[in-house]
């Protein structure tokens, strides 16, 4: 079996408010996440989700426990350019983290602070930028994209320095349709190229589009499984102020009243090929 | 009321940067600054009409070679036109004491014009619009990245006496890029605050005090707004693997040619020709 890339292991996490009292936001959470995969962290506002994805590359440490990014230690000062390069994170508000007054600058960022020659600065952001579809924008001032846009430079920064996770926490959350539409496929595109993918979302559909889903109620660890596994629990999941995919919401519907009809859907492209299925074998022509 | 009211980014005149590829656009942005800044001091010591009127044709002749209307530069001037009246009229009334040489046209109860103190107003002016026309081509013909791009490399050898100096070209830089977000963040808010029925800008203009809190209900969740940003971009910044203090490379590299070390001559020439020529008036 191979090594895991992120070990988190019995982790809790408090915010301390003064003295003595104290918020407890993660309460001994465990789990790994290997090479390759791509993990959707859920969790209604306030679970600790978010908070969780800040630990994976040691901006908050933990109370107790610990988390090993390939066996180096958040908690330890001295790796912690390491481990940062190897997990990237894009954050959820796309304004706030470009820093640069234009495109190609902004992605040179990280590469300037890991110091990284500038004669192999230039082919690293084409990389960058080629792989988010921005190449026709390096010129440009930030202010002049949309939120998607933003987003995706702000992807280009982090796959520029060459992590082996990309952690996108919430990323998605403040863009239009299109501009998450757009993410999504940039996101696919890295994970199917072999990169690391965990995604804090409390969109469904992108949930759908994952390996492993992760739930998170009240800084534990509810569920762990694929998201065919996840959303069979629906009950659950609604005390959890947590939805299914529109997909899955269909199929299930369709389910009551037809049971040979699957209930566990929950790819829009799954219902049309049941749809198909049901209506060959019923030799019902479907156009 | 206008329609702009609130239209606050059209108005931004920030790093107004002009493509047109011109020999000045091309030019390294190390040695325009330096240029500006030996030019700019040059034109402020010369103190004749003659010396000033050349200035002045120069700072027209360079919009022309950046092929950038010289309208451009005339829209800086407009703004400054109350400083430099009120600026005229203190130094005629009250510089008498130190330029009271030369013919006396003037001498009544406090009142001294001489023609000394009447070549004091017209050259202040004069210098007033060379160095608004030379900052004008300098922003227009040069994007806000090259101009931070330069000044960090100018200032680098200060780094032996451990000034902080890229730290302080990054704060120009976040600077720099946050001003058209402040200014759409400002518009959302006084277009928020109009609709629950703030007024803003309709108080006659004497009514300082009035116009002055008009504008609290702004500043205020503006400066939140702003906190609540940098917490975002320390967080974005340290992700990325950003130390305060430590080695960086950089990706920026200028390389001056052979053009950019003649304009640079040019220049200093100029400015000593300025400054050394006995012009007759």
């Amino acid at each position: 079996m191979t090594k895991p890339l992120i070990q988190v292991n019995n982790v809790s996490f408090e915010y301390s408010l003064n003295n003595n009292r104290s918020i407890q936001v993660l309460n001994e959470v465990s789990f790994d996440i290997f090479p390759g995969e791509y993990v959707a962290i859920i969790g209604h506002n306030g679970s600790g989700k978010s908070t969780l994805s800040k630990h994976l590359n040691g901006i908050l440490k933990p109370s107790s426990g610990d988390i090993f990014v390939s066996d180096h230690n958040t908690k330890e000062q001295k790796l912690q350019r390491e481990i940062r390069k190897k997990v990237g994170m894009v954050f959820q508000h796309p304004d706030n983290q470009i820093i640069a007054t234009i495109v190609e600058d902004d992605v040179a960022f990280g590469l300037e602070n890991i110091e990284v020659p500038a004669s192999e600065m230039k082919e690293r952001i084409d990389f960058a930028l080629e792989a988010v579809g921005m190449s026709d924008f390096r010129k440009r001032p930030p202010h002049h994209l949309s939120g998607g846009q933003k987003q995706r430079v702000a992807i280009a920064g982090i796959l520029a320095m060459k992590p082996d996770c990309l952690v996108l926490d919430e990323a998605t959350s403040m863009l239009d349709t299109y501009g998450r539409r757009d993410i999504l496929d940039v996101i696919r595109k890295l994970n199917n190229e072999g990169m690391t993918i965990v995604s804090v979302t409390h969109h469904m559909s992108e949930v759908a589009e994952a390996s492993k889903v992760i739930v998170i109620e009240k800084g534990q660890v509810v569920m762990v499984g694929t998201p065919r596994e996840i959303f069979q629990h629906y009950e659950l999941l609604h005390r959890l102020q947590l939805d299914v995919p529109v997909a899955n919401q269909l199929a299930r519907l369709v389910h009551e009243y037809d049971h040979e009809f699957q209930a566990d859907l929950i790819h829009n492209d799954e219902i049309v090929q049941e749809v198909m299925r049901l209506s060959a074998k019923r030799g019902v022509y479907v156009g | 009321m206008a329609s702009f009211e609130f239209e606050l980014t059209r108005n931004i005149t920030i790093g107004q940067y002009l493509p047109t590829g011109s020999l000045i656009h091309r030019l390294d942005p190390r040695i325009k600054l330096l240029a500006f800044t030996i030019l700019v001091i040059a034109m402020a010591i010369c103190h004749t009409y003659v010396g000033n009127f050349i200035a002045l044709a120069f700072a027209c002749y360079l919009f022309y070679i950046s092929r950038i209307p010289i309208s451009y530069g005339l829209s800086g001037v407009k703004p400054a036109i109350p400083f430099i009246l009120v600026l005229a009229v203190l130094q005629l009334l009250f510089y008498s004491e130190i330029a009271s040489g030369g013919t006396v046209f003037v001498d009544y109860g406090f009142i001294l014009i001489t023609s000394d103190s009447i070549r004091l107003v017209i050259v202040s002016a004069l210098r007033f619009i060379e160095i608004i026309f030379l900052s004008s081509v300098l922003t227009l013909s040069t994007s806000t990245t090259q101009i931070t791009h330069g000044i960090e490399s100018l200032l680098d050898p200060l780094k032996h006496v451990k000034f902080p100096v890229h730290e302080f070209a990054l704060i120009i830089t976040i600077a720099i890029r946050f001003v058209p977000t402040f200014a759409m963040e400002m518009e959302k808010m006084m277009k928020a605050q109009a609709s629950r029925g703030a007024e803003f800008g309709t108080g006659a203009w004497w009514r300082i005090i009035q116009r002055t809190k008009d504008v609290f209900p702004i500043i205020i969740p503006l400066f939140n707004v702003a906190m609540a940003r940098a917490e975002d971009l320390v967080l974005a910044m340290e992700a990325r693997c950003y130390t305060p203090g430590s080695e960086r490379s950089i990706y920026a590299k200028y390389k001056a040619k052979s053009t950019d070390y003649a304009a640079l001559l040019f220049c200093i020439l100029f400015a000593v020709l300025l400054l050394a020529f006995p012009f007759p008036y």
